[in-house]
């Protein structure tokens, strides 16, 4: 469970103060597929990246698990960043020098996860993913939609409570997209993980249930479909 | 453990970088490992030199003569031969003792006159401790009186071979001009320029006489049995045969080419020195570049759950992989080149032969490897690496995970 309270964000460009979320409440529960949807620069990557333990609010309070995490020092956050949260980037972001097994590998190896439970966990991932034949390749070696999904892998692979996905499908053409969000959903479905997407894309807000708007840095709509849509 | 894994697979996916800075810490330690060996060979060549050719371990003069050695005193000689011989024979530790007679003289072949040092030698003892003898590369060794031993230079410096006449002058004394008429019986190459420049040998006996010295002779050279043991044998020697001689080692008598030694050690480690900060730069600057170029990857790391100590750990064992991998090429190349130096020497003939140098040692100038210098120089070149790589990854974990991954 995420809850955000009364959550501010300023960024300070030069001397100006550009206040990026202006006073967010939200709560998330475990097992949602969420989109956080807006026109670029309405707060939404910050938003996630504030979930994410990867920036702190000026102002307000995140809950994940009932934990405080504005009152975590920088090791406990990475600590959590590494036990219960998984990204994706718009980018990928796979490390370029490893193959689409090492790339997964890393979060276990962070864990301390023993290899030749690595192994098994990884090749059954990577089956899941559709991408068994690609074991060995590096990501220069792939297409976009299936580093996408290297990179959905890396970030499920050690059963995190939640994944956060920073337009996942930004950088796809829309089949390609398709099949990503269809796969997280299968995804969330199967193992429970919340999901929490940031869009601009329809398409995104189409497969997602529940629909979170921002503009201008507040909430102005939040849309859960019936469920059987 | 589990970094040291990532760390690895990086360095050796980066496979030019990891060859350009193993490569520059490879030149850079090679070449001190070079200047290393050669400094040592040359020291040792010269100590040896000095010892086999000129001291032996420690030399036993009258009391005041060695400060005024360069005027050759021959009021300040050791009178009592006999009794410095005997006590000092009996002595432990002493292996081997002979007399020599060091004079001022010059030498003529009835055109040219050149001036010479010369020494009178103990025919029969002196080879038990010296390598004259065995540094004759003409003719033969001293037989007896009217013979003189020449070195290669001052034979070829005055056209002189085998079987030539020429006539010794000297002052005896007494102040009196005295001369022999002696006969070229060897030509000696010692690689030692004092010897084969400017030095005339003959038997001792026929020095005495030619000098008036009576049984006197200028000094009396000792061997021991254990060179690393010489403090105590001087002591010893000194308290036996009392206040009126004066025993000096052959470190000390040559203190000043061990200052000049110390003074080129010095330079042999700025040159040094330069050449690791220039590989230490090499190495901030493939570290820089690497820590700049996976600043989104560092950011990637951190959302994983990275800590900073972990990023910070990443780049030192990376750092610490390829200082590793490039110190063993850097000993095995230097070792490599020692071994040449070792074995072949480099040739310094041409360099040196018209100059007037005071190292006394040939100019093949061979080297002597330290392998605790090489241990130390391998342990340095990763101390370097590790140390220099901190200052770029500090840069990266300045920065916050958020801006690390934005930056593109």
């Amino acid at each position: 469970m995420v809850e955000a309270i009364d959550l501010h964000k300023d960024y300070k460009i030069g001397k100006v103060l550009f206040p990026a979320l202006r006073g967010i409440d939200i709560k998330i529960a475990n097992g949602e597929f969420t989109a956080i949807a807006g026109p670029s620069g309405s707060g939404k990557t910050t938003l996630l990246n504030i979930i994410g333990c990867l920036d702190v609010p000026t102002k307000g309070k995140i809950l994940i698990d009932g934990t405080n995490v504005n009152e975590l020092g920088s090791k406990d956050k990475a600590n959590l960043r590494k036990n219960k949260i998984g990204f994706v980037f718009q980018t990928f972001n796979l490390i370029p020098v490893l193959t689409a097994y090492e790339n997964i590998e890393i979060p276990l190896i962070l864990l301390d996860v023993e290899q030749g439970k690595r192994k098994q966990k990884i090749v059954e991932l990577l089956e899941e993913v559709g991408l068994g034949e690609y074991i060995d390749r590096r990501p220069n070696e792939m297409s976009g939609g299936q580093q996408q999904r290297v990179a959905i892998a890396r970030a499920l692979v050690k059963e995190p409570s939640m994944v956060l996905a920073d337009e996942p499908t930004a950088n796809l053409d829309s089949t390609t997209a398709k099949e990503i969000l269809a796969l997280m959903q299968e995804l969330n479905g199967k193992h429970g993980t919340t999901f929490i997407f940031s869009t601009h894309d329809q398409l995104v807000m189409d497969y997602s249930r529940r629909t979170v708007s921002l503009r201008d840095g507040k909430i102005v709509d939040d849309k859960t479909k019936p469920r059987g849509h | 453990m589990k970094i040291v894994n990532i760390a690895w697979r990086n360095v050796f996916r980066h496979t030019r970088r990891t060859i350009i800075t193993a490569a520059a810490i490879s030149v850079g330690l090679s070449s001190m490992i070079f200047m290393n060996t050669m400094m040592n060979g040359a020291d040792k060549m010269a100590s040896r030199n000095i010892i086999d050719f000129e001291t032996s371990h420690m030399e036993i003069f009258a009391e005041g003569y060695y400060r005024e050695e360069g005027v050759f005193p021959l009021d300040t000689i050791v009178e009592n031969v006999a009794f410095v011989v005997d006590e000092v024979t009996k002595i432990a530790g002493v292996k081997e003792i002979t007399r020599r007679v060091k004079f001022q003289a010059s030498i003529s072949d009835g055109i040219d006159e050149l001036p010479v040092l010369g020494m009178g030698v103990d025919i029969e003892n002196d080879n038990r401790i010296f390598r004259i003898r065995e540094s004759v590369v003409a003719g033969t060794y001293l037989q007896g009186e009217g013979d003189v031993l020449i070195g290669e230079n001052l034979a070829s410096d005055m056209a002189l071979d085998v079987g030539s006449y020429i006539t010794i002058i000297t002052k005896d004394r007494n102040g009196t001009y005295n001369a022999y008429d002696l006969t070229v019986t060897g030509i000696i190459n010692t690689g030692h320029p004092l010897f084969d420049r400017n030095m005339a040998i003959i038997p001792i006996t026929q020095a005495q006489d030619l000098l008036a010295l009576g049984p006197g002779v200028t000094e009396i050279c000792v061997l021991a049995s254990d060179e690393n043991r010489l403090e105590p044998l001087k002591a010893r020697i000194s308290q036996a045969i009392g206040n009126d001689y004066e025993v000096l080692t052959w470190k000390e008598m040559n203190a000043a080419i061990f200052e000049i030694s110390g003074f080129k050690r010095a330079g042999q480690f700025m040159i040094a020195l330069v050449v690791v900060i220039i590989a230490a730069v090499g190495i901030v600057n493939t570290m820089l570049m690497a820590v700049m170029e996976r600043i989104p990857e560092i950011g990637t790391l951190k959302a994983m759950g990275f800590s900073n100590t972990g990023i910070v750990k990443m780049f030192i064992y990376e750092g610490g992989i390829i200082g590793i991998f490039g110190s063993l090429l850097g000993c095995l190349f230097g070792l490599l080149v020692s071994m040449y130096l070792v074995h072949v020497g480099l040739d310094f003939s041409s360099v040196f032969e018209n100059m007037d140098i005071v190292y006394p040692m040939k100019f093949i100038i061979k080297g002597e490897i330290d392998y605790l210098n090489l241990l130390f120089v391998f342990l340095f070149g990763v101390f370097v690496s590790v140390v220099v790589s901190l200052w770029p990854v500090r840069r990266a974990t300045r920065l916050e995970a958020v801006d690390a991954l934005r930056h593109v």
